[in-house]
C-alpha cells in the first residue's frame, strides 16, 4: 500500500514539476510593456527611474516601462545564464532592454539583436570605436574612475600613476580603494596597476579576448598593489567593500585620496554628502579605465520593437540632455554640439570620447579572483 | 498529512542539491548545460563517476584554507561565548530571580527584532575608523583598535544575532526544571556552583545541546555578517561561496565549497540528533 502511494505520489510530483516548467505564462501585454532589466548601482536606478522613465512616458503614452534592478550586479551570472537558458530553449526571458556590465558578453556570444541605423536612426550620432566594441550592445552614457582627493590636505594631487603609487607610499594611511569584487571604482585602480607593467598590444588583447595565458603577466602588477597593504587605510590590507564605502571614508575625511566613479563622485557632490572641497583628476601613463555603458536587447525579447524604440530615444538630444545634466551627470555618447551648452560646459577640457577600456568580463573575473587571493591581508 | 512538506522538500531542495552534487563532479550536461557554458573553469567528468578536479581546484586553492579555518575558529568561538552567556542569564534568572532578571532577559531579545543587515552596518560604524568607540576613548587619549573589518567585528556580530534564540532555549529549559529538585539539594547542603552543576545543566541538557547546534550551524552559514563586518580575505565561507559564484563566475568551485560547509553543518547536526534521541528516552518514547 505505501510503496502504491509513494509511486502515485512521485508521479505526481515530477507532473507538478513539468506543468510549472511548461505553463509559465508568457506576457499577454508584451506589446505596450518594456521590460527593462538594470544591473547597477541606484544612481542608475534613479536615472532610470526617476528620469528616462517619466519622459519616455511622456512622450509615448501608448508604453509602460518595467524597471527590474540588481544592485551592485550581484545576480549578472543568473541573469546571464537565464537568458542563454531562453535564447537555446526558444523561450521568453522575461526581458525587453538590459543596463548592465554583461551586456557585452551576451553580445560576444551572440545572444543581442544587432543594432543599425536603419532600426535606430539614432545611432549614427555615436562613436563608430564605442558601437563596434559593444559586440551588439548600444552605448548610451559613458563614465570613468577618477582620482578623488581632498584638496584640504593635498594641494597637488598626482598627475601620473607612479607618483600616485609614490604619494601612497609617502602618505601612510591616506589612500583606499574598494575590493575589485565590490566594485568598478576599486576594479579600475587593480586594472591601472596591473596595466602598467603590460604592453599595449597585450592590454588590447586582455579588453577584447579571453587570454588566461597573458595573465601570468599580471604577477607584477599584483605584487605592486600587495606591497600597499602597509600603507592603504587601515594599514592592515583591509579595503571597503564597495564604491560607496569608499566615497564615505573620503567625505568623513578617514582617507585623503581614493578611487571613484566620475558621475558617482558628482551626485554626491550635488546631493551634498560629498564636501566641496574634494575634488576629482584623472592620471596618466596609463589613465584609469572608463567607458561607455551598453544597452542591450535580447534576441529572445518579446518585444523588440518598444525595446528598440525606448532605446533610439534613450540616444537622442532631449534623453542625453537628461543623462548629462540630471542627478546621474554622465558623460553622453553623441557630440557635445548636439547637447544643451550650458548643461555640457564641464565637459570642456575632458576627453569623454576615448576613455580607456575595462577588460573583457572574463578576463575581469580572473583579475579579481587573483587580486582577492594575492592581495587583502597578505 | 506528512506527504507535501516531504514532497516539496523533495522537488524544490533534493532535486537541486542532487543536480548541484553531480555538477560538482562533473556532470556538465542535462540540467547542468546552461550553467557549464556560462562559468569559467569548468572541469567535465573524465569517468563515468566523474572527475574530482574542481574539489581539487579548492582544496589547492590559497585562500581556502584560510577561508575555513577563519570559519571553524568564528564558529567555536562565538558558539562557546553565546552558550556561556546564556547559561549565566538562564542560571541568573532561575536562581536569583526577580524584577532585573525579567527586564535582562527580555532585554536580550532585542536582536530578535532588529535586522541583520540594519545591525552588522550599526557594528560596522560603531566600530569603525571614525567610530563611537574610537571617538569616545580618543577623547581620554586611548588609542582604541579599529574593530571594522577585522575577525573579532565578526564574532561580535554573531553573539549579537544568535544570543536571543540560545537564551530563549536555555531559560525555558531551566524553567522546566521542579523547584522541589532545588530545594532538595539545598537541604542536603549543596552550594550554588554544585547546583548548577549537578541539578541545573544535567536537566537541561537537552535544550541547551539544541541551542548551541543551532547556534552552530547558523554561524556556519552566515553572510551579512561576515561580509560587512570581516577582513576581504581571508572571509567566512558564506561569503567566498558568492564571491565564487558571483563575482569570479566559478559556480563548480562555489558548489563544492557549499558541500564542505554542508559536511560541516552534518558533523554539528549529529549532536543535535544525539539530543533529540535522548531526550525522547528519558520521556519513553522509544
Amino acid at each position: 500500500m505505501f510503496k502504491n502511494k509513494f509511486v502515485k505520489a512521485l508521479v505526481a510530483a515530477a507532473s507538478i514539476a513539468l506543468a510549472l516548467g511548461t505553463t509559465v505564462p508568457s506576457s499577454h501585454a508584451a506589446n505596450t510593456t518594456i521590460q527593462v532589466y538594470l544591473s547597477a548601482d541606484t544612481n542608475i536606478q534613479d536615472l532610470w527611474v526617476k528620469t528616462l522613465v517619466p519622459a519616455f512616458k511622456t512622450q509615448f503614452p501608448g508604453y509602460d516601462v518595467n524597471v527590474t534592478f540588481d544592485l551592485h550586479g550581484d545576480h549578472d551570472a543568473q541573469e546571464t545564464a537565464k537568458i542563454t537558458a531562453a535564447a537555446v530553449l526558444h523561450k521568453n526571458p522575461g526581458v525587453d532592454l538590459i543596463d548592465g556590465g554583461f551586456v557585452t558578453t551576451l553580445g560576444a556570444a551572440g545572444l543581442l539583436y544587432r543594432p543599425t541605423a536603419g532600426l535606430l536612426p539614432n545611432i549614427k550620432d555615436v562613436n563608430k570605436a564605442v558601437l563596434t566594441a559593444g559586440k551588439g550592445g548600444i552605448p548610451y552614457r559613458g563614465s570613468s574612475v577618477l582620482l578623488a582627493y581632498n584638496s584640504k590636505n593635498v594641494q597637488n594631487p598626482p598627475k601620473t600613476l607612479d607618483d600616485l603609487l609614490a604619494w601612497i607610499k609617502a602618505n601612510p594611511g591616506k589612500f583606499t580603494y574598494n575590493a575589485p569584487n565590490g566594485g568598478g571604482s576599486g576594479y579600475a585602480f587593480v586594472q591601472t596597476v596591473v596595466d602598467k607593467y603590460l604592453s599595449d598590444a597585450d592590454r588590447t588583447t586582455l579588453v577584447q579576448t579571453a587570454s588566461p595565458d597573458l595573465q601570468a603577466k599580471w604577477a607584477q602588477g599584483l605584487e605592486t598593489l600587495r606591497q600597499l597593504n602597509k600603507y592603504t587605510y587601515g594599514l592592515n590590507g583591509t579595503y571597503p567593500a564597495n564604491n560607496a564605502e569608499t566615497l564615505k571614508d573620503l567625505a568623513t575625511g578617514l582617507v585623503d585620496m581614493g578611487s571613484v566613479w566620475s558621475d558617482q563622485f558628482a551626485s554626491a557632490i550635488k546631493a551634498g554628502t560629498m564636501p566641496s572641497y574634494i575634488k576629482v583628476t584623472q592620471i596618466s601613463n596609463p589613465s584609469f579605465t572608463g567607458g561607455a555603458s551598453y544597452l542591450g536587447i535580447p534576441n529572445s525579447s518579446q518585444n523588440k520593437v518598444g525595446a528598440r524604440l525606448l532605446a533610439n530615444w534613450v540616444l537622442s538630444p532631449v534623453a542625453q540632455n537628461l543623462i548629462v545634466g540630471g542627478t546621474l551627470n554622465g558623460f553622453p555618447v553623441i557630440p557635445l554640439s548636439k547637447l544643451d551648452p550650458v548643461i555640457t560646459a564641464a565637459f570642456t577640457g575632458v576627453d569623454i570620447q576615448h576613455l580607456r577600456a575595462g577588460y573583457l568580463s572574463a578576463n575581469a573575473n580572473d583579475l579579481k579572483s587573483k587580486w582577492a587571493s594575492i592581495v587583502p591581508g597578505k | 498529512m506528512a506527504l507535501p512538506p516531504v514532497l516539496l522538500v523533495v522537488a524544490f531542495v533534493g532535486l537541486p542539491i542532487l543536480i548541484g552534487f553531480t555538477f560538482s563532479f562533473g556532470f556538465t550536461s542535462g540540467p547542468n548545460r546552461v550553467v557549464s557554458l556560462i562559468g569559467q573553469q569548468i572541469h567535465t567528468k573524465d569517468h563515468w563517476w566523474g572527475t574530482f578536479a574542481a574539489y581539487r581546484d579548492v582544496i589547492h586553492d590559497a585562500r581556502f584554507a584560510g577561508d575555513l579555518i577563519l570559519t571553524l575558529v568564528v564558529t567555536a568561538i562565538s558558539t562557546s561565548l553565546v552558550l556561556v552567556m546564556s547559561l549565566g542569564i538562564g542560571v541568573y534568572q532561575r536562581m536569583v530571580g526577580g524584577r532585573i532578571a525579567t527586564i535582562m532577559s527580555t532585554l536580550t531579545l532585542v536582536p530578535l527584532f532588529v535586522p541583520v543587515v540594519i545591525s552588522s552596518w550599526a557594528i560596522h560604524t560603531f566600530y569603525s575608523g571614525d567610530g563611537f568607540m574610537r571617538t569616545v576613548f580618543h577623547h581620554v587619549g586611548i588609542n582604541f583598535p579599529t574593530l571594522t573589518s577585522t575577525t573579532s567585528a565578526i564574532v561580535i556580530g554573531t553573539i549579537w544575532t544568535s544570543l536571543p534564540f540560545a537564551i530563549l532555549m536555555v531559560t525555558s529549559g531551566f524553567q522546566s526544571i521542579p523547584d522541589a529538585l532545588i530545594e532538595t539539594a539545598q537541604d542536603a547542603g549543596a552550594g550554588f556552583f554544585r547546583i548548577v552543576r549537578t541539578v541545573l545543566i544535567p536537566l537541561a541538557l537537552t535544550p541547551i545541546i539544541i541551542a548551541a547546534t543551532f547556534t552552530a550551524i547558523g554561524i556556519l552559514g552566515s553572510f551579512t555578517i561576515p561580509y560587512f563586518l570581516g577582513p576581504n580575505q581571508p572571509t567566512m565561507l558564506g561569503v567566498e561561496i558568492s564571491n565564487f559564484f558571483g563575482s569570479y563566475n566559478r559556480p563548480q568551485q562555489s558548489i563544492v565549497m557549499a558541500f564542505i560547509v554542508f559536511m560541516a553543518a552534518s558533523g554539528i547536526a549529529v549532536a543535535y540528533i544525539w539530543a533529540n534521541v535522548r531526550s525522547a528516552k528519558q520521556s519513553g518514547r522509544i
